[in-house]
């Protein structure tokens, strides 16, 4: 296979999987926030 | 004399009439099927001052210099961000963070479009995309967020940027019309008519304002090409968040959002000369658009029912299509058609997360196109 198609598919493929990942770093600090600062804290 | 005649000589030109032709329709979608307005317009006029035979507005005038201190160097397109980031309201994604992997999932069109275009661009005869750079900037028009679109274009593949921004534009004014056809092809009627249960707890202020803090801490060391879309989307929206800067909030919304849009808009359609325009390139690249568009909403949505399988509390799978980014315009198209099958269903909520998260996730898959892409 031609190697700029097999290098677009290695970006693509990595791309997506990562921002997954990322976005499920964000939700994970998003659970945390949540646990540790729950809504009655409104000190800000 | 002969300058006041060269100007109806060069009308002689029938790319002139053409590219006429297209600033007058973006003007009318503009005006009459009010189709992002605010963009379209000054795009459609900008594009008639540029090919108006010897004008004076481009080739030195104010048009190019617009273009180069505002589109070359991305400035715009943050300036932008930084209003966006000020208009959005992250509190029902806050409340309901799965949400994000939708924003996650419908990001799909983009990478199936880059490698489309990839294909397309080695069928002997194709110009106009001859690598990776060219065919990424054209996958990003799935990222359906115009700054983004603008950014990475403008690095990659600064000759298609005009067809690249008419489509992104495009296509986000026709989401109510591309999402439902694709949606009720990939869903039953029983999964639309799906209730989701409002999330109940509140999010408090803290958590609000630390969020678009750690969100740019986070993307910027994992993604540095990132920070400056996802710097001042944060920072626009740490403004309205922190609950000081109200002035500042508001001025970014509205007075900083309007003045650059013109601008933008204005400067965009200056690009859409008719020699660079009126290729087959340009058409390669709407009809691509419109792909990118079309599998980032079949991504979300079949994101969805595969997470279903899963779960005992079943995602109407309609929430999928939201990630699409093209905020506020698809978490509205999704409301709506969630109550065309059952008035009493109100899903605009999570709607809404998904729709915030595609945001997010577009940048993101910006940053990460501009980082992994050589």
């Amino acid at each position: 296979m031609d190697t700029v198609v097999v290098e677009g598919l290695r970006v693509s493929g990595l791309s997506y999987v990562l921002i997954f990942a990322v976005l499920g770093i964000f939700y994970g600090l998003i659970k945390l926030l949540l646990r540790i600062l729950p809504p009655r804290d409104d000190s800000a | 004399m002969t300058d006041l005649l060269r100007g109806i000589v060069g009308m002689a030109d029938w790319r002139v009439w053409a590219m006429f032709g297209v600033g007058l329709a973006l003007i009318w979608l503009a005006v009459k099927k009010e189709y992002e307005p605010n963009l379209l317009l000054p795009m459609g006029f900008g594009c008639l001052l540029a090919n108006i035979p010897f004008s004076s507005a481009v080739g030195g005038g104010f048009l190019d210099v617009l273009f180069k201190g505002g589109i070359t160097n991305e400035l715009f397109p943050i300036l932008i961000f930084i209003g966006v980031g000020a208009m959005i309201d992250f509190g029902p994604l806050l409340q309901d963070p799965e949400m994000l992997f939708f924003g996650a999932a419908a990001q799909f069109g983009i990478f199936f479009t880059m490698m489309l275009a990839l294909l397309v661009g080695r069928i002997p005869g194709v110009t106009g995309i001859p690598g990776l750079r060219e065919a990424a900037a054209i996958g990003i028009i799935g990222a359906a967020d115009g700054p983004t679109a603008i950014y990475v274009a403008t690095r990659f593949a600064p000759g298609l940027l005009a067809p690249i921004t008419v489509a992104a534009y495009s296509y986000m004014s026709l989401v109510p019309i591309i999402q439902p056809p694709i949606i009720r092809a990939l869903t039953t009627r029983e999964e639309r008519m799906i209730h989701m249960e409002n999330p109940e707890h509140e999010v408090s202020r803290t958590v609000k304002v630390i969020f678009p803090i750690a969100v740019t801490l986070i993307a910027g060391i994992i993604a540095p090409m990132s920070v400056a879309l996802i710097g001042s989307l944060m920072f626009g929206n740490l403004l309205r968040e922190s609950g000081v800067t109200e002035r500042l909030s508001k001025t970014a919304q509205n007075e900083l959002t309007s003045l650059v849009t013109i601008l933008l808009g204005i400067t965009i359609g200056s690009s859409m000369g008719g020699k660079q325009f009126l290729n087959p390139t340009t058409l390669l690249i709407i009809a691509m658009g419109l792909i990118a568009f079309v599998f980032d909403t079949a991504g979300g949505v079949l994101f969805a029912k595969l997470i279903n399988l899963f779960r005992k509390r079943k995602i109407n799978p309609m929430i999928g299509a939201c990630g699409i980014s093209a905020f506020p315009m698809s978490a509205r198209v999704i409301q709506k058609m969630a109550q065309q099958e059952d008035g009493n269903n109100f899903i605009i909520m999570h709607a809404v997360g998904a729709n915030v998260a595609g945001q997010i996730a577009s940048i993101i898959a910006g940053g990460l196109i501009l980082a992994l892409v050589r």
